[in-house]
């Protein structure tokens, strides 16, 4: 019978608890600007010309249909070569962004979509601005529609983050391993880092349900 | 009351007899006129250990290991038979007498020494921090404010740790190739790599990096039985001449791209 051993881990967790928080902090920043690449790109995709919305398509091709180890090694290890050097932490970010706006720019495209012509119309007929028909007629709803799609890519994307430590980002999966090494008390290290990754999972999900309760509360009539 | 003794209990109890044969014989000095008799040297080797120990491509046993061991061989004028060992069960297998000697890239330690003899070193690692050819260092503290790679909770981790000053940044990677594509790419000034390592990286882009700082160094022996003590002077005998006349050198060249380091050559 194996005897767990908790006691060095609990006695480096503020290690841990950096590592939890880098984590967050990576995760929130790549929602944010993640969610803006893709509302820009879904826009693109669904309005723009031909130019605009290949290249959109070829990115979102690219991305949804290659490992995302591979492209955070290609950000890290290949574009030095190009002459553009990011930190790891920085690297990490970025791939994270670029990966969650190709599959946000679906979502969000597919929300885009589910707006009858009639409402874009009726915005018209009300005068309303192209940038306010944008916001309020389609954008809104839209989101609406697919926020729990964006949630579970949100999710996603936060468990995903872990790979980062493969680029010597110091997330929480990075703090488990180092911690891992030098106590070599492995199970009980990743039992620990898995309890946090599921308490991380279940906080974000209690933020996106009260988002939804703020911003999208007004009665549907369909 | 009746023993009744059946076929396979008998077997058992023989079966039992022959273990603790086994396991009560003594572990036998041995000779080289023992090993001359018998016209076979039988050499224990790693053959998962690269560049020392590997399977070639004929599966058969090569490597560093096995270059010395036929060289060991040719100079008691004995046919080689290598033994595939891994490493728990290396002294193991020294010590039940089924092989002669180990060339198994056996660290010389303290620990080790009372278990086996070692001969002096034949081969070693060493760990150090590499880095561009043009970057100016020679000391621990010169260090400062650099990042360093290194893959995770690896020797070089250790030893890179404990000598770098609080402003450096030590970049920890899942493993060497990723700690190596990191220099490669400018990402890091400096890696702490093994000297195997950084005669790969010699071969991968010549002349661009160097060492900067030594570590550590284990050295490894070749290993015979305990009290093998003429043995071991024919060994250390041989090893001399190996090292005088540039043949280990060669080995050493062929299998890590580089001349046999001087804390190997110079080590007695």
């Amino acid at each position: 019978m194996y005897a767990f051993n908790f006691a060095p881990v609990f006695a480096s967790f503020d290690q841990l608890l950096v590592g939890a928080w880098l984590t967050v902090h990576l995760s929130c920043a790549a929602m944010l600007l993640g969610l803006i690449v893709s509302i820009v790109c879904a826009w693109g995709k669904t309005a723009g010309p031909f130019p605009i919305r290949f290249v959109i398509n070829a990115y979102i091709e690219i991305i949804r249909n290659t490992p995302f180890l591979i492209q955070i090694f290609f950000i890290f290890f290949g574009l030095p070569s190009l002459g553009l050097r990011f930190s790891p932490n920085s690297a990490a970010l970025l791939a994270l962004v670029i990966n969650f706006g190709a599959y946000g720019t679906e979502i969000i495209r597919a929300g885009i979509e589910s707006i009858q012509k009639g409402q874009i119309e009726a915005g018209t007929a009300l005068g309303l601005s192209k940038l306010q028909i944008f916001r309020y007629v389609i954008m809104k709803p839209a989101l609406r529609t697919v926020y729990p799609a964006l949630t579970s890519q949100f999710i996603y994307l936060m468990l995903t983050s872990s790979v980062v430590s493969a680029i010597s980002a110091d997330d929480l999966a990075a703090a488990g391993n180092d911690l891992q090494s030098a106590t070599f008390a492995s199970f009980e290290v990743y039992i620990v880092i898995t309890l946090m990754y599921l308490a991380l999972s279940i906080g974000f999900s209690a933020i996106f349900a009260a988002v939804e309760k703020m911003a999208f509360k007004y009665p549907l009539s369909r | 009351m009746t023993i009744n003794i059946t076929r396979r209990v008998a077997l058992a109890l023989v079966g039992a007899g022959f273990i603790a044969a086994t396991a009560s014989m003594p572990a036998m000095a041995q000779t080289v006129e023992s090993i001359k008799s018998a016209g076979t040297v039988k050499i224990g080797m790693l053959v998962d250990f690269p560049p020392f120990g590997i399977m070639n491509e004929s599966n058969q046993p090569d490597g560093y290991d096995a270059d010395v061991a036929k060289l060991l061989a040719k100079e008691f004028g004995v046919e080689v038979q290598i033994v595939p060992v891994t490493g728990p069960n290396r002294i193991p297998y020294l010590q039940s007498n089924q092989v002669d000697l180990l060339v198994a890239s056996l660290g010389i330690t303290e620990e080790r020494a009372k278990s086996v003899d070692f001969s002096d070193p034949y081969a070693g690692i060493s760990i150090g921090v590499f880095g561009a050819a043009d970057v100016d260092m020679s000391k621990p503290e010169d260090l400062s404010g650099k990042t360093i790679g290194v893959a995770r909770a690896s020797t070089q981790d250790t030893a890179v740790t404990a000598i770098a000053p609080q402003d450096a940044t030590i970049q920890r990677f899942d493993d060497d190739a990723s700690a190596v594509q990191a220099l490669l790419s400018g990402q890091v000034e400096l890696i702490g790599v093994s000297n195997v390592v950084a005669a790969q990286i010699e071969a991968a882009a010549p002349g661009r990096f160097n060492q900067k700082l030594e570590l550590t160094q284990q050295v490894q022996g070749i290993a015979v039985r305990k009290g093998s003590s003429e043995l071991l002077e024919a060994v250390n005998a041989f090893l001399d001449k190996v090292k005088e006349n540039g043949e280990l050198s060669a080995i050493h060249e062929k299998w890590l791209g580089a001349p046999l380091p001087s804390f190997i050559a110079d080590a007695n």
